[in-house]
């Protein structure tokens, strides 16, 4: 366990040097929050649309600070690899997956504080949250949980590839789901047959839907339900593909 | 004095070793029997396999067959055990460019399970060892230049006081005067606290200085091996080398004292004769060439150097280009001594 903390106490550290690596990314969930919020709000008064349109869109921030802060664990790696640091480390007695979990760790760290300041942001904004201080924290607990999600996927393409620019594509491609759903309106506001089959089969659908139910509505067991389902199923897919990729990686066999 | 456990604590062994990448044997059948306590030299030009034996013996890649035992203990079923035995100093140093050196350093030797208050005194004190204590604290390692990445990359290979030290191509691309620091700091670990000290290089004067056995490896196989003197020996005990204005001068040469020099090899535009006492052939070789219209242009007698060694037993210098044909007798010749 020591080495692991003192792996993640390095990756938290480099990251404070860095600024540089986070700071976009905090900047645009923020710009998203204040540009909808304050450009889409007469949203919440159509028929039928319950809360406020701060609590529906402050989701959407959320799981974008989520995805891009996971973009960071495979920096990290990648950057590791590339100096030649993850090997001098697979020469130390240091657990093999604590070279790979210490980066990850530290990623999810930093994206649940990203997380936490656009929430806190929102509650200046006057969000207030139906279910309370527990759902507050239950929010947090989803974004960790999919920005973990993407930290695994994120791992897997850097220890694939090596490549710091094919693996920051392969996350950037995530980006467009966060907008192939009921984003910006609740479903049924949207007419269009090819975004409602897009929302369907889009996992971040479910995300949005149960923090939404948190923030707006209350408890909604159905909807925690599914989007921790959706959100647990994709993180083991992402965790066994990460950790495959690095059996590789560290084993080199 | 060692005695035998302690040989063998320190000690690295190894018995058909292979590493093959698709169709390329980069280790190719490697036995090794170095006794702790030693510096062994392991020589080779560049694609020979050294790093790749390197890689093997330290955990980090697994051979395709073979065993190797390090510090008593097998490198593949005891990975952990034979880390926290050994240090190691690959080619390509891995420094984090972002950490300090004292970061570095305190925690590399808090992943070996060095206190943390104990850290911090051995990160000084590996500082001063490797020279770069007098450096701003807060220059981060990727600031460093080649010479002191190279030095502080030796210092985190130190933390642990390890029985065993892997240097890959320590000084490769180093300034005389920080290849001088580095083997007076190897010699000095091998002096004072006995550690065993397996360095690959492509240096035949690093091999030369430092080593006490030196293997000589060539794709990937161990084509000679023993102390410095007696692989000298081998080729003979001086050297006649003669010197020609072109290549074809030279060829003519080589097959014009035949009968005298048995002993022979060309590098380039020189001819190397290998003689138990040079000065009494002298004038014969003279003679012959005279006779054969073939025009010299110097002549030297040396002792012979690693070299020649390599060259007989690779036929291929270091770094000069060489003549097939005689590759291929010295190799024949090699097999049937």
């Amino acid at each position: 366990m020591n080495d692991m903390l003192l792996l993640i106490g390095r990756s938290l550290r480099n990251t404070m040097r860095e600024p540089a690596t986070v700071l976009p990314n905090i900047a645009i969930s923020i710009f998203f929050l204040f540009v909808y919020n304050s450009g889409l709000s007469s949203v919440a008064e159509l028929p039928g649309f319950q809360g406020t349109y701060l609590g529906f869109i402050l989701p959407v921030a959320i799981v974008s600070a989520a995805v891009g802060g996971a973009g960071l664990a495979g920096q990290t790696l990648i950057k590791d690899i590339d100096n030649g640091y993850f090997t001098k480390l697979l020469l130390t007695p240091t657990r093999r997956l604590s070279v790979i979990w210490g980066p990850m760790i530290a990623s999810a760290i930093v994206l649940t504080a990203q997380v936490v300041l656009v929430m806190l942001i929102a509650l200046a904004l006057g969000l207030e949250v139906v279910a309370g201080p527990a759902g507050f924290a239950l929010v947090v607990v989803l974004a960790f949980l999919w920005g973990m999600a993407f930290a695994g996927y994120a791992a897997f393409m850097a220890l694939k590839t090596k490549n710091a620019a094919a693996a920051q594509a392969a996350t950037f491609a995530f980006f467009p789901l966060i907008f192939l759903s009921y984003t910006f309106v609740p479903e049924e506001y949207v007419t269009a047959d090819w975004l409602r089959w897009a929302a369907t089969v889009n996992p971040t659908t479910y995300v949005f839907d149960a923090m939404r139910s948190l923030l707006n509505t209350g408890w909604d067991w159905v909807s925690l339900s599914v989007g921790f389902g959706v959100t647990f199923g994709f993180a083991t897919v992402t965790g066994i593909m990460a950790l495959w990729a690095a059996r590789g990686a560290t084993k080199m066999s | 004095m060692t005695t035998r456990s302690d040989s063998l604590d320190r000690g690295i062994a190894a018995e058909g070793l292979r590493r093959d990448f698709d169709d390329l044997h980069a280790v190719d059948g490697v036995d090794l029997e170095i006794p702790g306590g030693q510096i062994f030299g392991f020589l080779g030009p560049n694609g020979a396999g050294k790093s790749t034996l390197v890689k093997i013996l330290t955990t980090i890649l697994n051979p395709t067959a073979g065993r190797a035992t390090v510090a008593g203990h097998d490198v593949q079923k005891q990975g952990g055990r034979v880390r926290q035995a050994i240090g190691v100093a690959l080619q390509d140093v891995g420094l984090d460019p972002l950490m300090t050196a004292r970061e570095l350093l305190m925690l590399q030797a808090e992943l070996f399970g060095t206190p943390r208050g104990e850290a911090r005194t051995t990160a000084e004190r590996l500082l001063v060892t490797v020279g770069l204590d007098d450096v701003d604290p807060k220059k981060r390692a990727g600031a460093y230049s080649g010479g002191m990445k190279r030095r502080l990359d030796l210092a985190l290979a130190l933390v642990h006081d390890p029985r065993i030290l892997f240097l890959d191509e320590p000084t490769t691309g180093l300034d005389p005067a920080s290849r001088a620091a580095i083997w007076e700091e190897v010699r000095r670990l091998n002096d004072e606290l006995g550690m065993t000290i397996f360095l690959t290089t492509q240096y035949l004067e690093e091999a030369d200085r430092l080593a006490d056995r030196i293997a000589i490896i060539d794709r990937g196989r161990i084509v000679a091996e023993g102390t410095p003197a007696a692989l000298k020996r081998q080729v003979g005990d001086e050297v006649v080398e003669l010197q020609f204005g072109s290549s074809e001068d030279c060829q003519r040469a080589h097959d014009a004292v035949a009968r005298v020099a048995p002993n022979r090899q060309t590098s380039n535009r020189d001819l190397r004769l290998y003689f138990g006492h040079a000065a009494e052939n002298v004038p014969e070789l003279v003679r012959i060439l005279d006779a054969a219209g073939i025009r010299l242009q110097g002549l030297t007698i040396e002792r012979p150097s690693l070299d020649d060694v390599f060259l007989r037993v690779t036929g291929e210098a270091l770094e000069h280009e060489v003549d097939e044909a005689v590759e291929d007798a010295t190799v024949a010749a090699q097999a049937r001594s």
